[in-house]
């Protein structure tokens, strides 16, 4: 049962190795901040459609199994992204579109389809948590990397008088703007990737 | 024909449960978002507008791009100009602007409010020095909507988001003609 959990943390990380949701990991990595809220919504969303899919495989049709999880995935998301609004609405505004993208989130339809609805709830609720957190390790990594180096910042929560920016010394006045746009979010995942697969042949 | 009805049912079923569950989170949460949507339109009408007073909002139903403007008159009871509500044509979807006018069509500042553009691309257009590219202009000078009639600088701050930055300059350009329409 840990082998569920554990595969999406590095084995089959869903960002550097399976390659899948690469879209938000891209457009929201450029702030700390951002790639956390994006990774809560995505392991809420991962975990309880693949609860779902796994009670309901017996029920939902062969022939329209794809339509029916669209229709479960597509109600968590607009339940993440009205609660967002409601009480967390500067993050809502920070992720914009990416929020109501997580629908069409690979990975999302892809544990579904892959193993939810060929497995019980239990390895199902394990193989969504692994691979949300999968999938938030590799957002927070990407964007500590763009953030530190295009902005010179890391943006976090802001509790009390703190404001949540952390200014990196020497960075912040002359930050590696390339970094925080589209090419550079494209740089960093080439080096990270690289990184877990060097990491991945030495064991 | 029954395996056909079958299928369908229990996909009603499906959708019929996911609204239920929609719905109930909406009950809960509509609520408060109206009441941040609230707050966010009078924090904006302050920081847009810092001399006149607004009146009460005039809401335009037969125009696609100006959807509503509020009368801004002077302590003295002179009119100042109008704060308009403009929709723009953003990357990702409809953006909504607050722009203050003087009588004139000049615009004295604008600030974006509900959109979906792209994260660290569009969604900078949300800063108030962003808008400081389109300040002072439409009465005599045009609202710039091409990135050829900015200066170097302010063309490199917009990078890769042009069409953000052509939704609200074309919905500035109107608001500026829709408010010298208006006059007095």
């Amino acid at each position: 049962m840990l082998k569920e959990f554990t595969k999406g943390l590095f084995k089959e990380n869903p960002i550097f190795i399976i390659v899948l949701g690469l879209c938000p990991a891209l457009g929201v990595s450029t702030k700390v901040i951002n790639a956390l809220g994006m990774g809560a919504g995505v392991i809420f969303v991962l975990l309880c459609s693949n609860i779902l899919v796994s009670l309901l495989k017996d029920f939902i049709p062969d022939k329209v199994r794809i339509p029916s999880y669209i229709v479960i995935i597509a109600s968590f998301v607009t339940i993440v992204e009205m609660v967002m609004q409601a009480y967390s609405p500067a993050l809502y505004k920070n992720l914009g579109v990416f929020v109501p993208l997580i629908v069409v989130n690979c990975v999302i339809l892809g544990r579904a389809e892959a193993f939810a609805n060929k497995n019980t709830v239990l390895p199902s609720i394990m193989d969504g948590l692994g691979m949300g957190l999968g999938f938030t390790i590799g957002l927070v990594l990407i964007a500590v990397v763009r953030e530190i180096l295009g902005a010179g910042t890391i943006t976090i929560f802001p509790i009390g008088s703190f404001d949540g920016v952390i200014p990196i010394p020497g960075l912040v006045n002359s930050p590696v703007r390339v970094i925080g746009l589209a090419a550079g979010a494209l740089l960093v995942m080439g080096y990270l990737k690289a990184f877990f697969n060097w990491y991945l042949d030495r064991k | 024909m029954k395996n056909i009805l079958v299928i369908g049912f229990k996909l009603t079923i499906i959708c019929a449960a996911a609204a239920l569950c929609l719905g109930m989170v909406n009950a809960v949460t509509a609520p408060r978002i109206a009441e941040l949507k609230k707050i966010a339109l009078a924090d904006a009408l302050t920081v847009i507008n810092r001399t006149g007073t607004p009146g009460d909002e005039v809401v335009i139903k037969d125009d696609s791009v100006v959807k509503g403007y509020y009368p801004v008159k002077l302590d003295t009871g002179d009119m100042k100009g109008y704060i308009l509500t403009l929709r723009g044509d953003g990357y990702a979807g409809d953006l909504k602007i607050l722009a203050n006018y003087e009588k004139t069509g000049k615009l004295i500042a604008c600030v974006l409010m509900d959109n979906q553009e792209t994260p660290g691309l569009g969604k900078e257009a949300e800063k108030i020095e962003y808008m400081e590219k389109y300040r002072g202009f439409g009465d005599d000078s045009a609202i710039p909507v091409k990135k050829s009639q900015l200066s170097a600088e302010d063309a490199d701050a917009i990078g890769g988001a042009t069409i953000t930055f052509v939704g609200i300059g074309k919905a500035l350009d109107y608001g500026s003609n829709y408010v010298k329409k208006l006059g007095e």
